[in-house]
């Protein structure tokens, strides 16, 4: 291929189209210069899922297909933008749902060897961590970020924008997936997350003091004990035939996870010396843990980062700002690049 | 008129170029799985090698199965997208299809493996003087055990078998007293050519599909829709 020669430098505008369709959600969006976002547009599934108690992956794949060429269409005549315009196209490529993953990965790439513009390859992780700089492009740097969502529970600390290193992450399930798991045995529906916090807003947090898992001197996580032990919570009291209080349940729960959470966040926050703290993905958006760790957070004199709800669940503008920084370090995807469906930070 | 055809429906992973009726090149890779990452790389190379570019374009087919869906999915999500960039025509073509119109005889019974002994089918007649097969039976699955019975009119024609499990379907219908022609191996897998073939002549005719409602032939609906159906109802 031979873009080389059109490949800009920082002083020029760049435009990227950006996708995603790693889960329930297609999405895409053009920015400009990375964090400038001219259209985000996300068409969500998750109606279509719903019956299911959780996504599937087929019928997630034939929606993709079908909602492609309409939110990319959308996405560039909301930016006013046409594809001779565009100087990159990326997608995700991971981790994620492959048969999803492939849709927008194969669109990409399609583009990119159409307009002779480069690919570029991103991980849907770093796009939910990446969501935050889109709504705070002067947050202070270094920085601690936890990112939290259905497929991932990351701790990670940033130098500067163009490299992170990983400090703890979850040992079995993720925050989000726990959320979905609880919400599913009790009934409450789906997606977890939302069911639960919405239950727990009418419940008391201290009516059941479930275990947080003990890692020692560790950054991890880990939510499979506490999973375990709301399911035998539950188990015991209908044994003894007590009436179980959903919002209650819900709410010591949540509280639990919380607290998790956020006290490997404040024992990072002490060790590494950060001008700022950042939460991004899914979970992000529970307003307890909001609440939680910016309470925390006050006796270091530090304030809490989290991007906008639009910018919590999975679009297509937090992969594009990652994206414009691997187009800076010329970081491009040949065309053989493929879905990796466990793809790690 | 340059036609892209693409094919990712089988194992097979088939690209063809055709320039008014003149093939100019051909891939028939036995890939299996390996379509997401060579589809891209070998139209690139493809172009190249024959001194094209993708903006060169007039058309595209596009094979839309039966066959795997991930598969298909590749395929036809590049053929949408080229179709958009450049704002050419597109047209799918069934799998089924592109077997029998590569094959001879004047009823056709182009076979791809559906597994547990069945088979996704489609039954064709070619007609004197016309340009397209006639389809009898359209791409539908069944069991390799009920062929003779669906094909039972047809008993005094030689029906050509093409594709995937030509023997067990030949041995079935042979002991049912049908007349068959099988083909030697070139022909049983869908070829690149035959589709940029239809593929032209398809839209020389215009008939062009609408890419925003392009999608692979289905023949199945998920697993989980079938498991929640038999639960709690069709709804
Ligand atoms: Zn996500």
């Amino acid at each position: 291929m031979s873009y080389k020669d059109k490949i800009k430098d920082k002083d020029q505008d760049i435009y990227i189209l950006a996708l995603e369709s790693s889960c329930d959600e297609t999405a895409a969006s053009v920015n400009k210069n990375g964090l400038e976002i001219l259209s985000n547009v996300v068409s969500s599934q998750v109606d279509l899922h719903k019956k299911f108690g959780g996504v599937v992956p087929e019928i997630a794949s034939r929606k993709h297909l079908e909602l492609l060429l309409p939110v990319i269409d959308q996405a560039l005549a909301e930016a006013g933008v046409e594809f001779e315009d565009l100087d990159a196209v990326a997608s995700t490529y991971g981790p994620g749902l492959v048969g999803g993953l492939l849709v927008t990965l194969t669109a990409a790439k399609t583009i990119s060897l159409a307009l002779n513009i480069p690919l570029i390859g991103v991980n849907h992780i770093a796009g939910h961590i990446y969501a935050n700089f889109i709504a705070n492009p002067e947050i202070e740097k270094p920085l601690i970020c936890l990112t939290i969502s259905g497929g991932h529970t990351d701790l990670l600390y940033f130098e500067d924008l163009r490299g992170y290193q990983i400090l703890g992450r979850t040992i079995d399930d993720a925050a989000g997936e726990a959320f979905d798991k609880i919400s599913r045995f009790l009934g409450l529906g789906y997606p977890g997350g939302p069911a639960i916090e919405k239950a727990a807003r009418s419940g008391d947090r201290d009516a059941i003091d479930f275990p947080r898992a003990d890692l020692g001197d560790s950054y991890d996580f880990s939510f499979s004990g506490l999973k375990t032990a709301v399911m035998n919570h539950v188990h015991n009291e209908e044994q003894r035939g007590n009436e179980i209080d959903q919002n209650d349940l819900a709410a010591s729960f949540q509280e639990a996870v919380v607290d998790s959470l956020a006290s490997n966040l404040i024992k990072a926050v002490r060790e590494y010396k950060v001008e700022s703290v950042v939460i991004s993905g899914g979970v992000a958006a529970n307003q307890r843990l909001r609440e939680v760790i910016a309470e925390r957070l006050k006796e270091h004199n530090l304030e809490l980062y989290y991007p906008p709800l639009e910018l919590c669940t999975d679009n297509a503008a937090m992969i594009g700002a990652v994206a414009y920084y691997q187009y800076l370090e010329q970081d491009f995807a040949p065309l053989s690049i493929s879905a990796d469906p466990s793809l790690k930070l | 008129m340059l036609i892209l055809g693409i094919d990712t429906s089988t194992d097979i992973l088939g690209l063809a170029l055709m320039e008014s009726g003149q093939l100019k090149g051909e891939y028939n890779l036995s890939l299996k799985r390996q379509h997401s990452e060579k589809l891209l790389p070998l139209i690139e190379e493809i172009f190249e090698l024959l001194g094209f570019e993708a903006g060169n374009l007039d058309g595209i087919a596009v094979a839309v199965g039966p066959g795997s869906f991930t598969g298909l999915r590749i395929g036809i999500t590049t053929a949408k997208m080229l179709g958009r960039i450049f704002s050419i025509p597109v047209k799918g073509i069934s799998t089924l299809e592109i077997l029998a119109a590569g094959a001879e005889g004047n009823y056709l019974l182009p076979l791809l493996d559906a597994r547990r002994k069945r088979v996704y089918y489609s039954f064709f007649q070619r007609m004197e003087n016309e340009l397209f097969l006639k389809a009898i039976n359209k791409a539908a699955s069944a069991g390799i055990s009920e062929l003779p019975e669906i094909l039972s009119k047809y008993q005094d024609q030689e029906i050509s078998i093409i594709g995937e499990k030509t023997a067990e379907v030949k041995e079935v219908l042979a002991k049912n007293n049908f007349r068959v022609r099988v083909f030697r191996a070139e022909k049983n897998h869908p070829r690149a050519a035959v589709l940029a073939r239809l593929g032209e002549d398809y839209l020389k005719s215009g008939q062009a599909d609408d890419i925003y409602q392009l999608k692979p032939a289905y023949l199945k609906i998920p697993q989980a829709e079938i498991n929640w159906q038999q639960k709690y109802g069709s709804k």
